[in-house]
């Protein structure tokens, strides 16, 4: 009757499961991107297509000021946590493992580990004071928080790609006469690139999305889009929001595409 | 002449510093101290408007736990925030343990699929990780509200009258956290499932076990760690949720992460504010710890 | 030429680590190795053949003592300023350049003008018979063809020591064979003095103008292939180099008497004191088997007989219980005749049976 050959792999309604989870995780996406063509205001019922909430989204001065805004913080913020985190990763990897470097390491790693509402009450805590002292309000602060949070997410990327990295290229060099900046500039960084680009990449992705450090650290008129749209979400017309949000999830989308692309090529 | 090494391996390690010191420095100013300033805040006298007043006090954390009555001075147990706490850590398990029934035979599925289709899956599983967790939420927001996508349909089709009042509840903020965090047991258990060796399994058919029992004896042992990493990935952040229970719970269904946020809002309580986060600071520190305990047990057995 | 022409080792030490984690990697060896010499370092893994090889390539400073180039003392060189090149085991080309650009690094590094490096790498491209290659990454190229860019990368900037750290044991065995042969080719043709480290004897024995045998750290002994193999230092070197069979004694005048009865004379002349009680060693190869009893022979019975092919190793036990085994070439029909519990007598090739230094 039932012919099917045996599966060791296969368990009884996993496949099912596995199915319905796909098919969950991106309806609601889906569903937010179409109905950012909906010429209604609804997002339940569909009453034709249309561009227009795109251009009216970027009409809105606040949008504006708030995308501006989020990608002057995540260029600044991700360029410089790659740039620090490609140092940290050139001095704890490919060495003997010291107490210094796993404390550095846990430093490092301190962002993951600590709720984001915590880490935001303390900044605004510690911000508020030096706001104070100093007088000075501008990006700084964002830019510094959102750089300390992206430093794991730019470490991890150029870690692994340092330790997959076969240690003798550099011996190898040194030993065809190259000096320790030789070594650096024409071996280890050629081929710690794909990693800081990764990196550089995965950090500017975190800044873009981040809502709840930016929340508490930001001053008055310093919203960025994530804190535009929670703002707006409360509201019952949110079309433009999704216009916003759909194309923030292209961004994302293409920004991991290339991510995945580059460490891919790897093996 | 030995010196001459020991100079050496010295230099390297001076080199080491130096290099971490600028993202020690930038943690030092934008994670990292700031906690410690925010631990000295939780004993200092709450300002009127806002901020604090430098006077050393424990009153945050008395109040934390207990509160007095405005009428006769008596202390009886802070209810509200003991509620809300515990609806953080309800809900946060409720959360683990469902993404992780449901996680699985997600992991499981990829795992299992040929190379170039598991590749693919898993990067389907990466998208959502890295999406705007606020569009995630939003998402869902849409389909659930009472206008959304959920209740139209079901109304339309005539199975309910009634739009379904899910949003601004429990289980709107279960639901929410269980959809934003799944990737993050997935992609855990995923890991440890693509090391697991599938011949294990035949030779626990071999020995006569049922699907069930070579699952519960075989399988689930060995990819414990993967699935302790992913609880733990799931729980840390549903303990801290603030934008999910903000964008689904409404305003009387908070999570510890919104009544932090509250008192320094309109609260205007910094230090119990500042007292609140040591505390689910340390929940997340308890719960890394018993992480790296199982983790290294894990090691051990395998 | 003078005499400290070469590279030369002066009581080199290395330890690593400290306290209980102390390893000494390198005691006190004292080597000089001849301009122009194929010499090879042979020995078990964790000898130091390794250890000393990065020391002369100044991957690491000794704890003590120090590395002479051609009498100049170069121990705290840094590897970069050592006309000394490396063919490392895993080859450690450089992924993200070509073959050619990988062949030209350590000129460019050198500061050399673009044509000249251009014109070297042709010449090393044809030497090693890659210049269809030149283009590719190493990824695209096979374990053998990544084998020779390395050799030449290593060869271009005209070292004067070339350093090859086990560099074949990567490949098959018929490559390895291939291999072995180019690079004593090599060697020849560019007259560089080659420094070779491998762990497998028969490789040593083919390729080298002389072996130095190494285990824990320390030189046992450095001679030709020939002088390695006949007359070797000790029971170590004795076993690790070919197989052999011990045999103890006492001593006479230029004669063993044996354990196992009957004395035997003796292939060359020892320094252990006559009387002494001393072990001898005999490969197995230089022992007959004959059916009757003759001058210089011992009696013994066969317990075993295990055919190889080209060959078959038979199992003898003498009088006293002592095991020999002796080397028999196979006959036509692979038989060598011989059955378990059959008593023949073994006679020892006159001069074969060597006393260990060692043992005395």
């Amino acid at each position: 009757m039932f012919n099917r050959s045996f599966s060791i792999s296969r368990l009884p309604g996993f496949t099912t499961i596995a199915i319905l989870v796909f098919v969950m995780l991106y309806l609601p996406i889906a569903m937010l991107v179409v109905f950012s063509f909906n010429s209604g205001t609804s997002v339940a019922i569909w009453e034709g297509f249309t561009l227009e909430w795109y251009p009216r989204a970027w009409a809105n001065e606040q949008v504006k000021d708030a995308t501006i805004r989020s990608l002057i913080i995540a260029s600044t913020a991700s360029v410089i946590a790659t740039i620090v985190a490609t140092m940290a990763a050139l001095a704890t990897t490919r060495r003997k493992q010291t107490r210094g470097q796993t404390f550095v390491y846990i430093l490092i790693n301190q962002p993951l580990m600590v709720p984001e509402i915590v880490t935001a009450v303390a900044l605004l805590i510690f911000f508020a004071s030096i706001k104070v002292a100093t007088g000075y309000q501008g990006l700084g602060y964002l830019i510094t928080a959102h750089a300390a949070f992206c430093i794991p997410f730019a470490y991890l990327p150029i870690r692994a790609r340092l330790e997959g990295m076969d240690l003798t290229l550099e011996t190898a060099a040194a030993d065809l006469y190259a000096t320790p900046w030789q070594t650096f500039r024409y071996v280890t960084l050629p081929l710690v690139m794909p990693g800081a680009i990764a990196g550089l990449m995965l950090a500017f992705v975190t800044s873009l999305d981040d809502v709840v450090i930016t929340l508490f650290v930001k001053s008055a008129g310093q919203d960025t889009l994530p804190t535009y749209m929670l703002a707006q979400i409360r509201r019952a017309v949110t079309t433009e929001v999704n216009a916003i949000s759909t194309l923030l999830l292209g961004l994302t989308v293409i920004m991991l595409t290339a991510f995945f692309l580059l460490t891919r090529k790897r093996n | 002449m030995s010196t001459d090494s020991d100079r050496l391996e010295r230099q390297r390690n001076r080199n080491g510093w130096l290099l971490s010191t600028p993202a020690l420095v930038l943690l030092a100013f934008g994670a990292t101290g700031p906690l410690l300033i925010m631990f000295v805040y939780s004993f200092l006298e709450p300002g009127k408007y806002g901020n604090v007043i430098w006077e050393f006090s424990t009153k945050a954390w008395f109040n934390v736990f207990v509160q007095r009555d405005i009428f006769d001075g008596t202390l009886s147990p802070a209810d509200a925030h003991l509620t809300i706490l515990w609806r953080s850590v309800k809900l946060s398990l409720m959360t683990t343990i469902f993404t992780f029934i449901v996680g699985f035979p997600t992991a499981w599925f990829i795992a299992t699929r040929p190379p170039r289709m598991r590749t693919l899956l898993l990067f389907l599983i990466t998208i959502p990780f890295w999406t705007n967790l606020l569009i995630r939420t939003f998402a869902i927001n849409q389909i659930i509200r009472n206008e959304g996508l959920l209740n139209t349909l079901l109304l339309k089709l005539g199975i309910i009258n009634e739009p379904l009042l899910i949003i601004y509840s429990d289980f709107a903020v279960f639901i929410g956290m269980t959809y934003v965090y799944l990737p993050l047991m997935v992609l855990p258990l995923f890991a440890s499932i693509d090391r697991f060796d599938m011949r294990l399994v035949e030779a626990g058919y071999d020995l006569y076990a049922s699907r069930w029992q070579v699952l519960k004896r075989v399988i689930v042992p060995i990819v414990k760690p993967g699935i302790i990493s992913g609880s733990i990935l799931v729980f840390i952040p549903s303990l801290g949720a603030y934008v999910t229970p903000r964008i689904l719970g409404g305003g009387r269904n908070m999570m510890i992460g919104n009544f932090i946020e509250l008192q320094f809002g309109q609260g205007r309580n910094w230090p119990l504010g500042a007292a609140l986060s040591v505390i689910l600071l340390l929940i997340v520190a308890v719960a890394l710890v018993v992480y790296v305990r199982f983790a290294n047990r894990g090691d051990s057995n395998v | 030429m003078s005499a400290q022409d070469g590279v030369e080792a002066r009581n080199a030490r290395k330890v690593y680590g400290t306290g209980q984690e102390k390893v000494v990697a390198l005691d006190n060896v004292s080597i000089v190795i001849k301009r122009g010499e194929f010499f090879t370092l042979l020995g078990p893994s964790g000898c130091g053949k390794t250890t000393l090889l990065r020391l002369i390539a100044g991957f690491e400073t000794p704890t003590s003592g120090t590395i002479l180039l051609d009498g100049t003392d170069i121990t705290y060189d840094p590897p970069n300023k050592r006309p000394v090149n490396t063919v490392f085991q895993s080859y450690a080309l450089f992924p993200h350049l070509t073959v050619a650009q990988n062949i030209g690094f350590g000129l460019e590094m050198r500061g050399h003008a673009k044509a000249e490096v251009d014109s070297t790498v042709e010449e090393m491209l044809a030497l090693v018979r890659m210049e269809s290659m030149a283009d590719r990454k190493p990824t695209q190229l096979s374990g053998g063809q990544q084998q020779r860019v390395a050799l030449a990368r290593a060869l271009a900037p005209q070292p004067k020591v070339l350093l090859l750290d086990e560099p074949l044991s990567a490949l098959d065995l018929k490559l390895r064979k291939e291999m072995q042969s180019e690079l004593k080719r090599l060697q020849l043709e560019t007259g560089i003095t080659f420094i070779f480290v491998t762990h497998d004897q028969e490789e040593a024995l083919t390729m080298s103008d002389r072996i130095g045998v190494m285990k824990s750290g320390s030189l046992l002994q450095v001679g030709s292939p020939r002088e390695i193999y006949t007359r070797p230092a000790d029971r170590f070197v004795a076993s690790f180099i070919g197989e052999t069979n011990f045999l103890t004694g006492v001593l006479g005048k230029d004669a063993i008497t044996l354990d196992a009865g009957g004395t035997l004379p003796l292939g060359a002349s020892t320094q252990a004191k006559s009387g002494s009680k001393v072990t001898a060693s005999i490969r197995p190869e230089q022992i007959r088997v004959i059916e009757t009893d003759a001058p210089g022979s011992l009696p013994a019975t066969v317990t075993e007989s295990v055919y190889f092919g080209t060959d078959s190793h038979c199992h003898f036990a003498l009088a006293d219980g002592t095991e020999v085994v002796v080397r028999l070439q196979s006959p036509a029909s692979g038989d060598v005749g011989l059955s378990r519990g059959q008593n023949v007598f073994l006679r020892f090739e006159p001069g074969a049976l060597m006393v260990l230094e060692d043992q005395a």
